[in-house]
């Protein structure tokens, strides 16, 4: 890869103002509106009493946001360790060429098309036991599924659910690492009767690690940040138990309560940066090192 | 042997991995072509292709899928618009702040939508881009913009510099270029990330609930409206039915490519 050549600033800058003004009105710019909100107790937006660091206080000093972020915590770890080894494995066997490569590419595309709120309605309606399909089929063999009141069912359903939506892509994402492989390192490697997990571990596995990293990234935040699919199974029931770290955040914004509301934001926020810069570094070390 | 068995191998895993993925889709086409509420017309849970007929009786709903396809075309158009010359900013120049523009790109999109719906509703009131397509198509550009420039970026790193300089020799303007020379090059990689903006666009609900308040309302919410204290299943499924089909169409447009330009770069 060759090294990008400096160019004249004002070209520079006109090739990015676009894409950078965007960015400031939709994401700059609002998030500085919620920096300041974060400081008041607001009313309504005319009538608000500055209360200074008072909302960040309460919230870090909150045993509950602890437990909420714990639960989001536990809930990520849970999905990328059944998401990463099943995609990695299904990239992998996938044909590089053919037919039967693109049916599997398009239905693994498939989910990711789905409205984010009817997810839930989908999933719910499966293990409906009148016209569900598991339902049913549960319910026939004595075995009472109870997402409602049931802390476990809610969270395998929430699972289940988050896999099969987002399987495709960290599955798409391998798979695009491993077909830049060229077709020589594999001849090569039986030449030196290299077994399964040579193959892998030396040949498929590095192809695949930038994007890897890149989907990890994204399926971490998004996981930490789950929202609308969990809000739609169970609200955050039962008794809290699918309570993640955004449901805290809709809730108080539900309430109106806009200043705590602004300070979670912005905690989340600043938690995103932090990820985001972790990612980063890792990277450059990687890089680094090869 | 040992590869015959790997084959049988794969084979179960590709049908287990069918019916995982196509199980829900199956449930959402059974209920829409049924009766779930009953009429005298169609006694419960008989065959009835009464809620597709529902759909167009209803201008709520006709709207909401225009509304939808509108806000979603014009995001995938501006995101393109953006990206398109950031991206080749990225790919061909050296720059100080790289780096942090790249951090921020990609803090911006894996925010939750739900931490910046409050102000961006507060900051589009005041530009008068509530209820308006506009409104929605400009504020899926925060996780939009990144994502199409990292493709972008990947598909125009692919192509070699000595392009440009051939076309900027021959007196080409930047513009001239783009038109002429890059966007038919890199046609995949724009189709791809025109693909993954218009599903993520398609798909996204809270900024789309929150900055519609009373009209222009997605598809989305026409579909969460359908719940009361005696929900039309069926109505709702028909209606799910619809919100898959251009998603549908654009995997089946980009089917040959969606799986390359994810190359990832320092």
């Amino acid at each position: 890869m060759h090294r990008p050549t400096p160019i004249p600033a004002t070209r520079l800058w006109l090739l990015l103002l676009p894409a950078i003004l965007t960015m400031v009105l939709v994401g700059v710019i609002p998030l500085f509106i919620v920096f300041e909100y974060s400081f008041y107790d607001i009313f309504t937006l005319d009538s608000r009493v500055w209360v200074g660091g008072q909302w960040y206080v309460d919230l870090l000093t909150s045993a509950r946001f602890y437990e909420s972020f714990l639960r989001s915590l536990t809930f990520s770890l849970v999905v990328l360790g059944i998401q990463f080894p099943l995609g990695i494995c299904i990239a992998l066997m996938i044909p590089r060429e053919g037919p039967f490569r693109t049916t599997t590419l398009i239905l693994l595309a498939l989910p990711l098309v789905v409205p984010w709120n009817m997810i839930p309605i989908i999933w719910l309606s499966l293990v409906d036991t009148d016209t569900g399909v598991i339902g049913i089929a549960l319910d026939r063999r004595n075995l009472a599924f109870d997402y409602k009141f049931n802390a476990l069912h809610t969270w395998a359903l929430i699972v289940a659910m988050d896999t099969w939506h987002w399987i495709g892509l960290v599955a798409i994402l391998s798979y695009s690492g491993v077909a830049s492989i060229s077709p020589s390192h594999y001849q090569a490697a039986s030449i030196d009767q290299a077994s399964r997990w040579q193959v892998f571990r030396w040949i498929q596995f590095p192809a695949m690690r930038n994007v890897l990293l890149m989907a990890l990234l994204l399926r971490f935040m998004d996981s930490l940040m789950i929202y609308t699919e969990a809000f739609g199974i169970n609200a955050g029931g039962p008794a809290a138990a699918t309570t993640f770290l955004t449901l805290d955040l809709g809730e108080e914004m539900r309430g109106f309560d806009y200043g705590p509301a602004a300070a979670r934001s912005m905690i989340y926020f600043a938690m995103t940066l932090f990820v985001v810069w972790v990612f980063l570094r890792s990277w450059a070390a990687q890089q680094r090192h090869e | 042997m040992a590869l015959t068995v790997r084959r049988i191998a794969a084979v179960l895993g590709f049908v287990a991995l069918a019916l995982f993925i196509l199980l829900p889709f199956f449930q959402v086409a059974q209920l829409s072509i049924m009766s779930t509420l009953g009429t005298d017309e169609a006694p419960l849970g008989s065959f009835t292709l009464m809620n597709y007929r529902n759909i167009f009786a209803s201008p709520a709903l006709t709207a909401s899928l225009i509304n939808s396809v509108t806000y979603v075309t014009l995001n995938v158009a501006l995101t393109l618009l953006v990206a398109l010359p950031a991206a080749y900013a990225f790919s061909r120049h050296a720059f100080r702040g790289r780096r942090a523009f790249f951090i921020t790109l990609l803090a911006f999109r894996v925010t939750p939508p739900v931490v910046l719906s409050l102000p961006v509703f507060i900051l589009f009131s005041q530009l008068n881009l509530i209820n308006t397509p506009v409104g929605i198509a400009l504020v899926h550009c925060v996780f939009n913009v990144p994502i199409a420039i990292w493709i972008l970026e990947s598909f125009i790193s692919a192509v070699p510099r000595e392009y440009d300089e051939a076309a900027t020799l021959d007196g080409y303007s930047t513009v001239g270029f783009f038109v002429k020379f890059l966007i038919p090059v890199i046609a995949p990689g724009i189709g791809v990330a025109a693909f993954f903006c218009f599903v993520f666009s398609w798909v996204e609900v809270v900024f789309a609930r929150t900055l519609t308040v009373t009209d222009g309302k997605p598809i989305t919410m026409a579909i969460s409206n359908l719940f009361g204290f005696q929900t039309d299943v069926g109505l709702v499924m028909a209606m799910t039915v619809f919100s898959l089909l251009p998603g549908l169409a654009m995997i089946y447009f980009v089917r040959n490519h969606i799986a390359k330009g994810f190359v990832v770069r320092s």
